[in-house]
């Protein structure tokens, strides 16, 4: 059609050029996706050749009927107008003639075109009669000899990595020849029904090997960027017959053959990716599951033979028992594999075979013997029949193979992860069956194997693609393909589990609480900062009020810190609150110095109390340091007790001074405290400081810590007071104290 | 479900035996299953067209089918020994095309009464087989 037209209307060589290599793409396509069996030109020359041969039964003559001028002309659109330069030739010539100019003026073909010439005595003997006969057959003779070609080339893009080849098949395509061959296969079971003999068209070898130069370039298939392999085969097409046409080679083509010796068979690596139905139907058919038949016939027999023993068989089908080879009982329906085969599938499965997963369609050996069982007493009825089916000419159009390569593919869909998920009922039921055979084996003392069902799980095969990146390059990939698609955006997916969120939720919202509280009390602050300016401003009169406003702020700020409405402390947990936040620190150092004495006091026992919270939490932000100078004005201030009270907070329980010193805050603050006790003591006869022993005994501890402590963990302060060194020199001899002197830097003339 | 694909083995297997095959627009063929894929599409031979219409039934013979797997609702193998028992007469052609015509006209009238009705209350009901067209 498309073919012929080009062929017949542009002659030149330009055109000619293009367009068959056009047409060779988009056969390839064709072929890609329909399998090399789908070509057109294919059914045609069947029919064609199908409805002559059956005007020749009817006839009972071979006949040039006006049957083979309509299928001339319903095959090529233009009968009418052969090429010019062919009209003058005789019948005989017009084939060679054909294919000169085919072969010439195509250059894909013209390195084939010497060796296509001689051909034509090798073609078919039906083409040959018919051609001498009609000159309107050139056309169909012409596209049969493409047809050829084509066939040859396509089958030949078969790479390596194929899965024909892993199914341990010869190249399918290796003789070109047998493409209508294979065709033919399934019709000849009605021809050999009519009793017409049929002879296949002889190997041509020659023909194949110059035709594997003239193989198209191959489809790109990057592995780097991660393209699909090329399939001359695609996925979804139903097995042919590849051992048929092997034995029929042999049977009718006694000249070599250059046929590759089938590959060995190997395993499919376990459980490939693209899992298609025939390697599915490879695994389970493999060795281990094959009926003992001689190497060479596999388990299906080729229609021929089929039809071959239709003829000669009559009565008997053997059933019980291993069947024998080459009786298959074809056309009688009988199908003895299929009882034979899955008994022995099942428990033949070795233990071992831990990689390779047989047998993954899931039917209980139970469910299938059913199953066996019911086919063949179906089977058993059916044999009445025989003589019936016998005379059936269309019932192997479906091979055994390709019904089960139909059945695999349902059964592929039964594959679950979780069978008691999909399936509940079943597996349920036989279970159910099998406790209930356990307990009557039991019972009867017979120790039989139970047949259990061991469903392999399929593992759930995540395929997190990622597509391939160049490092540093800006932007995508600009090649995409089926197996990486341009990712567009790269949206990164969080998943925070429930309880995660909630908890950071609350972690927030609590932030966000300190937060609002700090910024509230700011606010007041501000305005009691700007106290003293609005004072000076207000008249008089409302000098009162504002005073007033003034001390409800305090006292609102204060009550802030408060632990509850009643109780004057400071409440340890608002106070670390506010400080965990900076702004909170800040806050406080500038508060401080509004607050009244003892409540300032108290904030400052709170922060010395908590110190080492404090100091943990200020670890980012590091400006404890603030709250330096408004601390130390707080505790210049500070009466003896109170500072005996502060010293006492800071040191804290068992181990909170060490801590304490390894903040630079925290030795600041010591350093405070201490140079204000000196001071006191030193300034003040009588200050009531060593009233109690709880100074001296405090600042021994001290002493004694800072002489444990290692230097490494030892801050330095702010600044260090002066007098540190006359404290010391009261408390401890002569020996510590260059000690501590040493450690601490101190001098007595340092600042 | 799983249970029809397990159905599916078995009947895969008898590739050659009658088949009856329902149709979504409601046709019913009956004839030889020779080939079947995975989509289950069908290849039928010899087909015969069978047309109910009450206890009368007729048949008109096709010839060779081929469906396209969704148009199959429902797919079974016909027993041929209790193909005969059956209830239903079977008639011409002629006879089942005139009682399948009468029935259609009946139905629609039908439908068209209850529309009628329908509408003088208010209600609009839409016709279920117009619904399959999206």
């Amino acid at each position: 059609m498309f073919r012929f037209q080009s062929l017949d209307e542009d002659c030149t060589l330009e055109e000619e050029e293009g367009l068959v290599e056009e047409e060779d793409e988009i056969d390839q396509f064709n072929d890609d996706t329909f399998g090399a069996g789908a070509i057109d030109d294919d059914w045609q020359e069947e029919h064609a050749r199908l409805a002559e041969l059956d005007e020749q039964v009817r006839d009972g003559e071979v006949s040039v009927p006006p049957t083979v001028a309509p299928a001339a002309a319903a095959s090529s659109p233009q009968p009418s107008a052969p090429p010019p330069g062919l009209e003058e030739r005789g019948g005989g010539d017009l084939a060679e003639s054909l294919a000169r100019l085919i072969l010439g003026t195509d250059p894909a073909i013209a390195g084939v075109g010497a060796a296509g010439l001689p051909k034509r005595a090798e073609l078919p003997p039906q083409h040959k009669t018919l051609s001498e006969a009609l000159p309107a057959r050139p056309p169909l003779l012409l596209g049969y000899q493409q047809q050829h070609l084509r066939m040859g080339t396509a089958p030949l893009q078969v790479n390596s990595r194929s899965i024909w080849d892993s199914i341990g098949f010869g190249p399918v395509g290796v003789t070109p020849g047998l493409g209508p061959h294979m065709e033919d296969s399934s019709l000849l079971s009605i021809i050999k029904e009519v009793g017409l003999p049929k002879q296949p068209p002889p190997m041509r070898s020659d023909e194949r090997r110059d035709l594997s130069e003239r193989v198209p370039p191959p489809r790109s298939s990057s592995p780097v960027i991660g393209s699909p392999p090329v399939r001359a085969v695609p996925i979804g097409t139903p097995p042919k017959q590849p051992l048929s046409h092997m034995l029929n080679q042999q049977i009718h083509c006694p000249t070599a053959v250059h046929v590759r010796a089938p590959i060995p068979h190997r395993y499919a690596h376990p459980f490939p990716d693209r899992l298609s139905p025939n390697t599915l139907l490879n695994i389970t058919n493999s060795p281990l599951c094959r009926p003992p038949f001689p190497g060479g016939v596999g388990p299906v027999l080729s229609q021929l033979q089929r039809a071959q023993l239709l003829s000669s068989q009559v009565g008997a089908f053997p059933r019980a028992g291993p069947v024998p080879p080459l009786l298959p009982g074809g056309g009688g329906g009988f199908r003895p594999f299929f009882g034979q085969h899955p008994p022995r599938v099942g428990p033949h499965i070795p233990p071992n075979h831990g990689p390779i997963r047989h047998n993954t369609t899931h039917l209980h050996p139970q469910h299938r013997r059913l199953l066996t069982q019911r086919l063949q007493s179906r089977g058993d009825r059916g044999g009445r029949g025989c003589e019936r089916r016998i005379r059936d000419p269309y019932s192997n159009l479906m091979t055994q193979r390709e019904k089960d390569w139909v059945a695999r593919i349902q059964m592929m869909q039964l594959q679950s992860t979780d069978p008691y998920l999909d399936d509940y009922y079943y597996q349920n039921y036989y279970e159910k069956m099998e406790k209930k055979q356990e307990r009557d084996r039991d019972s009867s003392s017979k120790k039989e194997h139970t047949t259990k069902l061991i469903t392999p799980q399929v593992a759930k095969l995540e395929h997190t693609y990622r597509p391939v990146q160049f490092a540093g390059s800006l932007g995508k990939l600009t090649v995409s393909s089926v197996n990486n698609p341009r990712k567009m955006i790269d949206a990164v997916v969080t998943t925070r589990s429930d309880d995660e969120e909630k908890r950071e939720k609350q972690v927030w919202n609590k932030r966000r609480q300190i937060l609002y509280t700090v910024e509230k009390m700011y606010s007041l602050l501000l305005e009691v900062q700007d106290f003293e300016k609005k004072f000076i401003q207000t008249p008089e009169e409302q000098r009162d009020a504002l005073l007033d406003q003034h001390k409800n702020h305090t006292i609102q700020l204060y009550n802030t810190l408060r632990e509850k409405e009643w109780d004057d402390r400071v409440s340890d947990e608002q106070c670390l609150m506010i400080m965990s936040v900076r702004k909170g620190k800040r806050l406080v150092s500038r508060l401080l110095s509004f607050l009244p004495p003892p409540q300032a006091a108290a904030v400052v026992m709170a922060i010395a109390r908590n110190l080492p919270a404090l100091a943990k939490k200020d670890k980012q932000d590091q400006v404890l340091c603030w709250l330096v100078e408004p601390v130390s004005v707080v505790v210049q201030s500070l009466s003896s007790s109170a500072l005996t009270d502060l010293l006492q907070e800071l040191q804290g329980s068992e181990g909170q001074l060490p801590r304490v010193l390894q903040n630079k805050f925290g030795v600041t603050l010591l350093y405070l405290i201490l140079s204000e006790g000196e001071r006191m003591q030193s300034s003040d006869a009588n200050c009531q400081l060593m009233d109690d022993n709880r100074w001296t005994e405090l600042v021994f501890s001290v002493t004694r810590k800072l002489l444990e402590v290692p230097p490494a963990s030892l801050s330095p302060p702010l600044f260090t007071p002066p007098n540190l060194l006359s404290l010391f020199s009261r408390y401890v001899d002569r020996q510590r104290l260059e000690l501590l002197q040493e450690k601490l830097q101190i001098s007595a003339l340092s600042r | 479900s799983r249970r029809s694909c397990r159905r599916w083995v078995s009947l895969v297997l008898r590739c050659r035996e009658k088949h009856l095959v329902l149709l979504r627009d409601g046709r019913t063929l009956i004839g030889f299953l020779r080939s079947i894929d995975q989509f289950a599409n069908l290849v039928l031979h010899q087909t015969v067209e069978r047309i109910h219409v009450g206890k009368k039934y007729g048949d008109i013979p096709r010839g060779i089918f081929i469906v396209r797997g969704e148009n199959v609702v429902l797919l079974g193998e016909i027993d041929l020994e209790k193909e005969n028992d059956t209830v239903l007469q079977q008639v011409s052609i002629e006879e089942i095309l005139e009682e399948q015509r009468l029935q259609q006209q009946a139905k629609q009238e039908m439908e068209k009464a209850k529309t009628q009705a329908l509408k003088l209350r208010g209600l609009s009901i839409p016709r279920v087989d117009m619904l399959d067209e999206y």
